[in-house]
């Protein structure tokens, strides 16, 4: 069996429009998949399902041998788990910033898994140097530019080190510099074993990382 | 690029039980806001216009509240019982909700009175009749226009427009920002793989956050609608 993997899967948006039917696809465990498609065709979707945001309607969803239901996530302990497992990056940054400083929005993870200070700061600090961004630390989150907030909604992700990384278009709206950085950080992550699955349209990305690409057109 | 050293090392971590109460509440409050617009309630092809429905609406109010006879207010309570009954079941219970809630509210407000002897039992079990009523007929409204029927309704009865105005882009934003919580809400729920330490500060912040989007929000369509010519003359929309 897959690390991941989506059986006969059917789903339907609340007013009864059918994005998946019968779709199949697995992804082993370090490996990066890409999902590609037009507009609408369910890319965030599957995203979603994959983070155990919306569940499926027929088919199932394995992870790591685990099938993955409302029923299962309903347990608090098996959920907090699930999601420090897997981490979601969403396509608007900000919809993942909520504390009043950059510091505190990436010490949020590492406080939530019951860190100490002294090993939350060290998190905090890595990150932010690792991400280029220790001048901004104690800016407001919500008052940086685009680029920034993504890059802070990343490092915000990556605190809790979890092993799957589903990011929903990462570098939409990102200018060349900030793409290239992202594109980088991401192989590393790769390197280190994590697996990535992705929505994205950028070719170079798909190229230089994809070991599957799946199209959703 | 280098990653740190823990991102190389598998963390201790023990996931804790709980729940996300605060998380929950503020998340059901989003959906509430955005299912306020997005209406699920039914409304036919051939509906009594909104025209026709809001005139009657405030006589309905009116008269309800200032009618004294209990076989009156009974007769009308039997009439939107009467209508209800051919309802589905869920659309049922999306209007005797609120009206059981007010109702519930009316009667916790007249209790010190009641005890005090300032207000007699049947005055208060009126009192408390006419706000059930009221509100049902109010829910029943609600659930069966559509917003944009009710504000097209509202011009046509000659309301000024920065009323009318104001009530459409109030909705319109109303979901947005009620999508926008959700949307936070979800965000922190994903992170929050532990104790509630400093989480309820968290939630503090989505609602800070909304409440700034909410102005920015305001400040960008007042913005472009200038840009498009609009010069604080109201009466034109």
């Amino acid at each position: 069996m897959s690390f991941i993997e989506l059986d006969s899967i059917e789903f339907a948006y609340e007013d009864g429009m059918k994005v998946f039917s019968g779709f199949s696809a697995a992804t082993e465990c370090g490996t990066c998949t890409v999902l590609t498609g037009d507009n609408g065709s369910g890319k965030t979707t599957l995203l979603r399902i994959l983070t155990g945001l919306s569940f499926v309607q027929d088919g199932r969803y394995v992870f790591d041998g685990t099938e993955i239901t409302a029923r299962f996530l309903r347990d608090n302990a098996r959920s907090k788990l699930f999601h420090k497992r897997v981490g979601f990056l969403f396509q608007n940054p900000d919809v993942m910033l909520f504390n009043p400083k950059v510091y505190d929005e990436i010490a949020f993870g590492p406080r939530q898994m019951g860190l100490t200070d002294e090993e939350t700061d060290r998190r905090v600090r890595d990150i932010l140097e690792l991400f280029d961004i220790a001048d901004l630390a104690e800016r407001v989150p919500y008052h940086l530019s685009g680029g920034q907030k993504k890059k802070v909604a990343l490092a915000s992700v990556i605190a809790l080190d979890p092993e799957v990384l589903i990011l929903d278009e990462p570098m939409s709206g990102l200018d060349r510099q900030s793409r290239s950085w992202h594109a980088d950080f991401l192989t590393e992550l790769k390197r280190a074993g994590r697996t990535l699955i992705t929505a994205t349209h950028e070719p170079e990305l798909i190229q230089n990382l994809a070991d599957q690409v799946i199209d959703l057109s | 690029m280098k990653l740190p050293e823990w991102m190389n090392t598998p963390d201790s971590y023990v996931p804790p039980g709980g729940s996300l109460f605060a998380v929950k509440t503020i998340r059901s409050l989003g959906r509430i806001m955005s299912d306020l617009r997005v209406q699920r309630g039914h409304e036919k092809a051939r509906a009594v216009p909104a025209l026709i429905k809001i005139p009657l609406l405030l006589a309905v109010i009116i008269t309800v509240s200032a009618v004294q006879s209990r076989l009156v207010l009974l007769a009308f309570g039997a009439v939107l019982l009467g209508y209800l009954c051919i309802w589905p079941a869920r659309d049922i219970l999306s209007v005797v909700r609120p009206s059981a809630a007010a109702g519930l509210l009316a009667a916790v407000l007249l209790l010190p009175a009641l005890i005090a002897g300032s207000t007699g039992p049947a005055n208060s079990a009126l009192f408390v009749a006419k706000v059930v009523l009221c509100v049902m007929s109010v829910s029943i409204f609600n659930h069966t226009t559509q917003w944009y029927h009710i504000t097209a309704a509202l011009r046509k009865l000659h309301v000024p427009g920065v009323f009318v105005f104001a009530l459409d882009i109030t909705l319109r934003y109303i979901v947005l920002l009620g999508r926008l919580i959700c949307d936070l809400l979800t965000s922190l729920s994903l992170r929050s793989v532990g104790k509630a330490r400093g989480r309820y500060g968290s939630v503090g912040g989505v609602m800070g956050v909304t409440f700034v989007r909410g102005a920015e929000l305001n400040r960008e369509t007042y913005e472009a609608m200038r840009c498009r010519g609009f010069t604080d003359d109201y009466s034109g929309l």
